[in-house]
């Protein structure tokens, strides 16, 4: 059959950069996608308002991690302010997936889950 | 034997769509050209409201929908059509029965029971008569099967359980449930026995009265009828002294400012105007499926298990959620893969044309409680082929391979 998905992302998906555990952390939140009930964990390591870690768990399918991957990579090194300036729009031009609608909220998982945690981020250091 | 090929003709869907393999009967079925025109048909040449007008179409179209009625009495061996409502499909019938039978009849203390493989339509409206009265919502546990041990039958029923509701076949796992068997013990400490019947009426032979069950619902739209049309049948002497659900036209025998006397069963069960075309087209559905013969595609749809099954045992990743034997359950069968997210699977399946379920299908308690994320689910039905049934096997090992 012709691909499903482009072969560089194949790999990213076989090996996930910025899987695993990050210990210590600034904030961590969990995110569940209530299409599937899969759960996505990210851990965001915070200094002098700048994201310089960052890493997510979970049992998820192949666009969750891609949606993970590429969204960790372009905000670790990013300020509080220019991170919580991503937004959907941004995350799927850069999947260039040509996802159906009921894969986006697998494709967004993870940055729902890093505008929770910024959120909760702020309010903790109130 | 069925003519699949002949049978396949009939439905202008695969038409339409040729290389389509359509796997999720088990969401909807899709719809023989006979019930598609009957719907135009109805439109076309006898559309007027029915119970209304005393001019000749308006009685044309009343004779047609109580027909259809009389022909959904007889093809689940209802004692009479007055036991028959029309309701806009399983979930319409179960919440009828809650908010009318439930509510009237459940108190602080009494207990309703459900299976723990229910569909949420068969304990979310249970959970909500529950809070509204102060009942308690129980589950029975099943086994890997989807049977429910004597022993649970015994730890949970007692004198405190006024209602138990259960499916006649899972949605998920697709174990048909003896029924006859379980409405001898619910009757026995005097509750009534519910029957969400979604998964069961499009394969099975079915006799209310032989089952004994006190309610039987089901929807249209997985028998080959249209979407918005279902049945509810109840033991009449039920009826008679249950309130109806909702209230308004056509199911009144007398209204003053203060005060109301409302007609029999069904009418007072049938506020506002029914679907009649879509129980026209019901009644359509039944006779195509009488005229193949139900029998014949109990068979073919347990051929098709089989084939299934013993694919995919072959492959020691795929598990299964639910482990009847084909004879066992009607047409389907959830499966998941180690290390590979079914919505992936799904993705890489739909490429190639074969149309499944992937998700919690509504049973979102009964993945928790198997520990289990999202599965797939095949189900097939009387136009599916065992050529069908090797494609799907042959590129969910290629999608296995592929997410490797």
């Amino acid at each position: 059959m012709n691909e499903l998905y482009r072969s560089e992302l194949m790999e990213i998906y076989k090996d996930p950069a910025h899987r695993g555990h990050l210990q210590p952390c600034s904030v961590s939140l969990d995110k569940q996608n209530p299409f599937c009930g899969d759960r996505l964990h990210l851990a965001l390591q915070i200094k002098d308002g700048v994201i310089s870690d960052a890493k997510f768990e979970g049992e998820l399918c192949f666009v969750s991690i891609i949606g993970a991957e590429f969204l960790l990579e372009e905000v670790i090194g990013k300020s509080l302010a220019e991170a919580k300036k991503i937004d959907q729009a941004q995350i799927l031009a850069l999947l260039d997936l040509n996802l159906t609608t009921s894969r986006i909220a697998c494709a967004t998982l993870a940055l729902q889950a890093l505008q929770q945690a910024l959120v909760k981020y702020e309010e903790a250091s109130k | 034997m069925l003519n699949v090929d002949k049978i396949r003709a009939d439905f202008p869907l695969f038409t339409h769509h040729p290389d389509l393999i359509y796997l999720d009967n088990a969401a909807t079925s899709q719809k023989p050209k006979v019930v598609i025109k009957a719907l135009t048909d109805f439109y076309e040449r006898s559309n007027a409201n029915v119970h209304r007008g005393i001019y000749a179409l308006s009685e044309m179209a009343s004779a047609a929908y109580e027909a259809a009625r009389s022909k959904v009495a007889k093809f689940i061996g209802a004692t009479s059509a007055s036991e028959i409502i029309f309701t806009k499909g399983t979930t319409d019938g179960l919440n009828l029965v809650a908010q009318s039978y439930g509510l009237a009849n459940l108190q602080a203390g009494d207990e309703v029971l459900v299976a723990d493989f229910e569909h949420h339509s068969n304990f979310l409206p249970w959970q909500k008569v529950c809070q509204l009265t102060g009942a308690k919502l129980k589950f029975f546990g099943s086994d890997a099967s989807g049977f429910i041990s004597k022993e649970e039958w015994q730890k949970k029923l007692n004198q405190k359980t006024k209602i138990v509701a259960i499916a006649h076949a899972s949605n998920v796992l697709g174990t048909i449930t003896d029924i006859k068997k379980i409405a001898k013990l619910v009757h026995a400490v005097g509750a009534v026995l519910v029957v969400d019947a979604a998964q069961a009426a499009p394969h099975l032979a079915v006799d209310v009265k032989d089952l004994d069950c006190d309610f039987y619902t089901f929807s249209g739209h997985k028998m080959l009828a249209p979407m918005g049309i279902g049945v509810l049948y109840a033991k009449e002497k039920i009826l008679e002294v249950m309130s109806p659900y909702q209230l308004g036209g056509g199911m009144i025998e007398s209204v003053s400012e203060q005060e109301v006397i409302f007609a029999v069963s069904p009418e007072k069960f049938e506020a506002g105007t029914p679907h009649v075309a879509g129980a026209i087209a019901l009644a359509a559905a039944i006779d195509y499926l009488q005229e193949v013969g139900l029998a014949k595609i109990r068979a073919h749809e347990i051929a098709l298990s089989e084939r299934l099954l013993s694919g995919l045992a072959k492959n020691k990743r795929v598990k299964l959620l639910g482990e009847a034997q084909a004879s066992e359950r009607t047409g389907l069968v959830s499966f998941h893969v180690d290390g590979v997210h079914a919505h992936d699977l799904s993705d890489y399946l739909a490429k190639n044309n074969l149309a499944l379920r992937a998700g919690f299908h509504c049973s979102e308690p009964l993945h928790q409680s198997r520990s289990c994320g999202a599965t797939l689910r095949a189900s097939y039905y009387l136009y599916n082929t065992e050529a069908e049934i090797d494609t799907l096997l042959e590129k969910l090992e290629e999608a296995i391979n592929y997410y490797e």
